[in-house]
């Protein structure tokens, strides 16, 4: 296979614990305590001036509202916003602040986090700032700002702390001339007073030091990255409510593909065979009528006749294998697309590496892929050759991938209504996904990712 | 090679159906008593093929790959049990579907009395009572469309791609278990062309050339399912 199994850049790479890596998450420990100062001077002051303008307002409105709750006023709903508008710099500022923190956390620790904010409303800057404060995510953006400052001293004590034990088990030979001309304490009465004792024991120590340093500097950066990512991210209904905006969307996808599919059988059967079969009966119904008089006449229908049986039967046989071909069922993946790959048009060179059969669903959407490319290739394209791959990956997750290749002319897309975007939708239903890499003067890569972990919980990783 | 009731003198083939399609089997069996066969049973299903045969050793069984209980491929299944308890059973598969697949499992239970064919050639009345011959009598047929499917499976083949079209017709109808005068007749040539190309194709494939026509078939066979 000419392909490589990445054709897309694939999120959550897990790279070594490298030098370079520590370095960057240091320093990103080291200024998160200023970041954390800055940002704790800068929030705590409209805070208080928040509280105690909210205060006021909610005094001042509960006393209008008790004038206002018998008539059913809209006014009341003033109050809310009113709390809004005086909470609303302070929610800008927070979202200002936590984008700063998330490019941080992404650049300097390799953990992304993608933002959780509601869509902004059209409407003035008003408005918009109203929406703001009114988004949950704004909220916790300023909790995490806040607790920069405890996070990011802890942080910065850890780097320092490290440091100098590092440095100081490296240069504890020197010790003896300079700090402890009498030897240094160890332990108790334990004394390191000659030369070769303390080079003994800055060598035993050093790697410990230095272990417990990288050990510490990693542990604190990843907390911290938990953290933000906790707070930062979207929080788990803000993840489910995608989920479900997803799911539904991708339903009413399957169902419009699977109500597509009806309506191709339907025609299939109609233009096809239904039509065959008239003409075969309407043969026979002659045939018949001149039987007596015409023998020969009559024998030329039949002879007619039986042709027409002949192809109707074809047809609905590749009708029927296009529904469902039962060696999928019978035999796997491996032999239909072999199969299918024998009855295609243009050659095609079939790579399956697979060591267990896969849920149903999976095997026919993958078939299905094939056939959708391998029609495609053969049809329009003008290929003179196509090659597929199937296997399975397990990172970053637990998926069935399949690509399709092929020498054609290339400009395929994801064009509404067309073949492409059909498979996509049956692609959608399984949370599975569709790449086309087709330009202009070929070659056609089609790539299909369909993930194979049961458990339902694939919205983590969204 | 058309069946008549004097092909095969006083004793006429006993044959075996399995077919669970009730209207299918009584066609089968019907068009086959009619060709001078003796019908000894007609069965619907997998494992009371393997009974009948069993109880009847015929010399060929004709059977339906999809069958109760769950209509997958009983039939194949069944025809290979029954071969395990009968060696050298000669079976004809007929399927809906001919899927290169099944045929290799058919053809790896012994290639000796083998037949697999689509279902649809039961029209041709006349080829499909000589198919059933053939296969009693020991020979291999297989549909032209799994030949076709082992054909363009290796056509990256050295040796496949410097054979001349003429050639490669010439080794779909070997696959297919036809004899020289066969494939003579279906190409409109000559007898001598035939083996003029024969020679030629084994050469190019480095087959060793075999004097029977069975044999024949499975060489060509072993090669095109390398």
């Amino acid at each position: 296979m000419a392909v490589g199994p990445n054709a897309e850049p694939d999120h959550g790479s897990a790279a070594p614990l490298s030098f370079a890596r520590l370095i960057t998450a240091a320093g990103f420990l080291l200024t998160s305590f200023p970041l954390g100062i800055f940002w704790f001077a800068v929030l705590v002051p409209p805070i208080l001036l928040g509280v105690f303008l909210a205060a006021g307002w909610v005094a001042v409105m509960t006393l209008a509202l008790a004038l206002l709750w018998w008539t059913g006023s809209p006014l009341r709903r003033t109050l809310g916003h009113g709390l809004a508008l005086i909470s609303a710099p302070l929610a800008v500022l927070s979202v200002r602040g936590a984008q700063v923190e998330r490019r941080r956390l992404a650049g300097s620790l390799g953990y992304p986090v993608p933002a959780p904010y509601r869509r902004q409303p059209q409407g003035t800057i008003l408005d918009r700032a109203c929406a703001r404060a009114e988004d949950p995510a704004a909220w916790r953006d300023l909790a995490y700002l806040l607790l920069l400052l405890p996070v990011g001293a802890l942080g910065f004590a850890v780097v320092v702390a490290a440091f100098v034990a590092v440095v100081g088990t490296m240069t504890l030979p020197a010790w003896l001339f300079v700090g402890f001309p009498d030897g240094a304490p160890l332990w108790r009465e334990v004394r390191i007073d000659t030369l070769p004792e303390a080079l003994i024991v800055a060598v035993v120590a050093l790697p410990v030091s230095t272990l417990a340093a990288y050990l510490l500097i990693f542990g604190v950066s990843r907390a911290h990255a938990t953290l933000g990512g906790a707070l930062l991210g979207p929080s788990k209904s803000a993840r489910l409510a995608e989920r479900v905006e997803v799911l539904t969307e991708s339903r009413s996808r399957a169902m419009e593909a699977a109500i597509a599919e009806r309506r191709r059988i339907e025609r299939d059967l109609h233009d096809g065979a239904q039509q065959r079969l008239v003409s075969l009966a309407m043969d026979l119904g002659m045939a018949k009528e001149k039987m007596a008089e015409d023998p020969a006449a009559a024998s030329g229908l039949v002879e007619e006749a039986h042709g027409e049986a002949k192809r109707v039967l074809s047809e609905i046989r590749d009708l029927v294998r296009g529904i469902h071909p039962a060696i999928l069922t019978d035999r796997g993946l491996d032999p239909a697309l072999s199969a299918l790959a024998g009855r295609s048009r243009i050659p095609v060179a079939v790579d399956v590496r697979l060591e267990d059969r896969l849920p149903e669903a999976v095997e026919t959407t993958a078939y299905f892929v094939v056939t959708e490319a391998l029609s495609n290739a053969a049809k329009h394209s003008g290929a003179s050759e196509a090659s597929v791959a199937v296997w399975r990956e397990q990172a970053p997750e637990d998926r069935l991938v399949v690509e399709v290749t092929d020498d054609g002319a290339g400009g395929a897309s994801l064009v509404a209504g067309g073949g492409l975007s059909g498979l996509a939708d049956r692609l959608s239903a399984l949370d599975g996904r569709l790449f086309v890499r087709s330009p202009k003067g070929g070659p056609t890569l089609l790539r299909a990712e369909i993930p194979l972990d049961a458990s339902g919980e694939t919205y983590r990783k969204s | 090679m058309t069946g008549g009731p004097k092909g095969d003198a006083e004793r006429p083939v006993r044959v075996v159906i399995a077919e669970d399609s009730g209207l299918l089997r009584e066609g089968l069996s019907r068009l086959l008593a009619d060709a001078g066969f003796e019908v000894v049973a007609a069965v619907g299903d997998g494992t009371r093929l393997v009974a009948a045969i069993e109880e009847h050793r015929p010399d060929v069984a004709v059977v339906d790959v999809r069958m109760p209980p769950d209509y997958r491929d009983e039939g194949l299944k069944a025809a290979i049990e029954a071969r395990g308890r009968v060696p050298g059973l000669p079976v004809l598969v007929l399927s809906q579907y001919v899927e290169e697949h099944y045929g290799a499992e058919l053809l790896e239970s012994g290639a000796r009395g083998t037949g697999y064919l689509l279902k649809d050639r039961v029209a041709d009345v006349p080829e499909f009572v000589a198919a059933v011959r053939d296969v009693a009598r020991g020979g291999t047929v297989l549909d032209p469309e799994v030949v076709g499917q082992l054909l363009s499976r290796r056509w990256r083949d050295e040796g496949l791609s410097s054979l001349t079209p003429r050639e490669r017709e010439v080794l779909a109808l070997m696959a297919e278990g036809r004899s020289n005068r066969a494939i003579a007749e279906t190409l409109f040539v000559t007898g001598g062309a035939v083996e003029k190309h024969v020679k030629s194709i084994f050469g190019k494939l480095g087959l060793a050339q075999t004097d029977t026509d069975h044999r024949r078939v499975l060489a060509v066979l072993a090669y095109l399912r390398g």
